[in-house]
């Protein structure tokens, strides 16, 4: 049963979008294993990162990065977005189903769309299953 | 610098699959610059390789080595070792590195993992342009830098032919018209006199219409 499995997420996340000591009591407690990857900024996300997060297992994985305009090195969100974009179309072109792959403009202590965002993931995940390449 | 294009990865899958040890060769010259075939490619294509066939339940090893160019022996020699050890060479360098590596390694397969796509540059942070055709005989002097056998999309060395508009081409209306460019560079540099004269038919036959060229440095052979 693909339902039937805790999913393992991991998360890379910019400290500007998302301060782990504050906000990971939110994220703790869902029915998740959340392995979490702190960056100065998002522009650190390189595609070879997300794609070895996978081959370790992970069932999803997802960025956290600065609203689009706040970023302190002024484009590192953007560069983390277009990134992202381009591994979720590798990961549908080797059939691994690039919606295991999610990037989100959240601001630092904004818990309810954290919560929120994490929710889409698992929710997602209960139609994917586990990763089918782990 | 030789601009590429990794090919697909479904068509990249398709090759290596008669294969159990696969070396993911790099080349770290023209085509890192490009992003097809540098360091961080090879990472990643072999990252993405690794997990295909794993999802699929099919044994595959991946090296990966990068050699500063692929199209000279003296650093080809260092991957001497990997290639050995692996059953192909999946290569991210262009054709002359591809040919390279097939021509002093006679027994090991060697399968291209880049569409080798033109002469060219970087005009800004990733967009490549061609510039040049290797036509054989350069007559950029005559054109004020800018080459109307690769820019213009008629080739045409009297031009220009009438049907730009706005400084663009007829063609393709996305890209600067080659013969306004060569016009207003000559103006800038008082020799638009280059263009008065006929300028006669090119003789192609030291392009690729002459069959596969040679260059000898006598100088340099012992």
């Amino acid at each position: 049963m693909k339902n039937k499995f805790t999913p393992k997420i991991t998360l890379f996340y910019c400290i500007n979008s998302f301060n782990e000591s504050d906000s990971f009591p939110i994220i703790k407690d869902k029915n998740c294993n959340i392995h979490t990857v702190k960056m100065a900024c998002s522009s650190m996300v390189k595609d070879v990162f997300l794609l070895r997060a996978f081959e370790s297992g992970a069932d999803a994985v997802i960025v956290f990065v600065c609203p689009e305009g706040q970023c302190r090195y002024v484009e590192g969100n953007i560069r983390a977005k277009k990134r992202v974009a381009w591994v979720k179309k590798l990961l549908d072109e080797i059939g691994l189903d690039g919606k295991r792959l999610s990037i989100f403009n959240l601001s630092r202590g904004d818990e309810k769309n954290i919560s929120k965002a994490i929710d889409t993931i698992l929710t997602d995940l209960t139609d994917l299953g586990p990763n089918p390449a782990s | 610098m030789i601009v590429g294009e990794q090919k697909p990865i479904a068509e990249i899958i398709k090759s290596i699959q008669p294969y159990r040890k696969i070396l993911i060769l790099g080349c770290g010259t023209c085509v890192k610059t490009c992003f097809a075939g540098g360091e961080d490619e090879v990472a990643v294509l072999a990252s993405a390789l690794r997990l295909s066939f794993k999802k699929d339940h099919q044994e595959i090893e991946i090296d990966e080595l990068t050699v500063e160019r692929q199209c000279e022996n003296e650093f080809i020699q260092e991957a001497a070792e990997s290639i050995g050890n692996n059953d192909a060479v999946l290569s991210l360098a262009c054709g002359a590195g591809v040919q390279a590596i097939a021509k002093r390694f006679a027994t090991s397969p060697v399968l291209p993992g880049i569409n080798t796509s033109f002469i060219g540059i970087q005009e800004n942070p990733g967009l490549f342009t061609e510039e040049c055709s290797g036509c054989g005989n350069c007559e950029l002097a005559t054109f004020g830098g800018i080459c109307p056998i690769t820019r213009c999309s008629k080739k045409l060395l009297n031009g220009p032919c009438g049907g730009s508009r706005n400084g663009k081409c007829e063609v393709a209306p996305d890209t600067d018209c080659a013969w306004q460019l060569i016009i207003d560079r000559l103006k800038i540099l008082g020799q638009l006199d280059n263009i008065r004269s006929y300028i006669p038919p090119k003789d192609w036959r030291p392009s690729t219409s002459g069959g596969p060229r040679k260059l000898v440095r006598e100088d340099h052979i012992i």
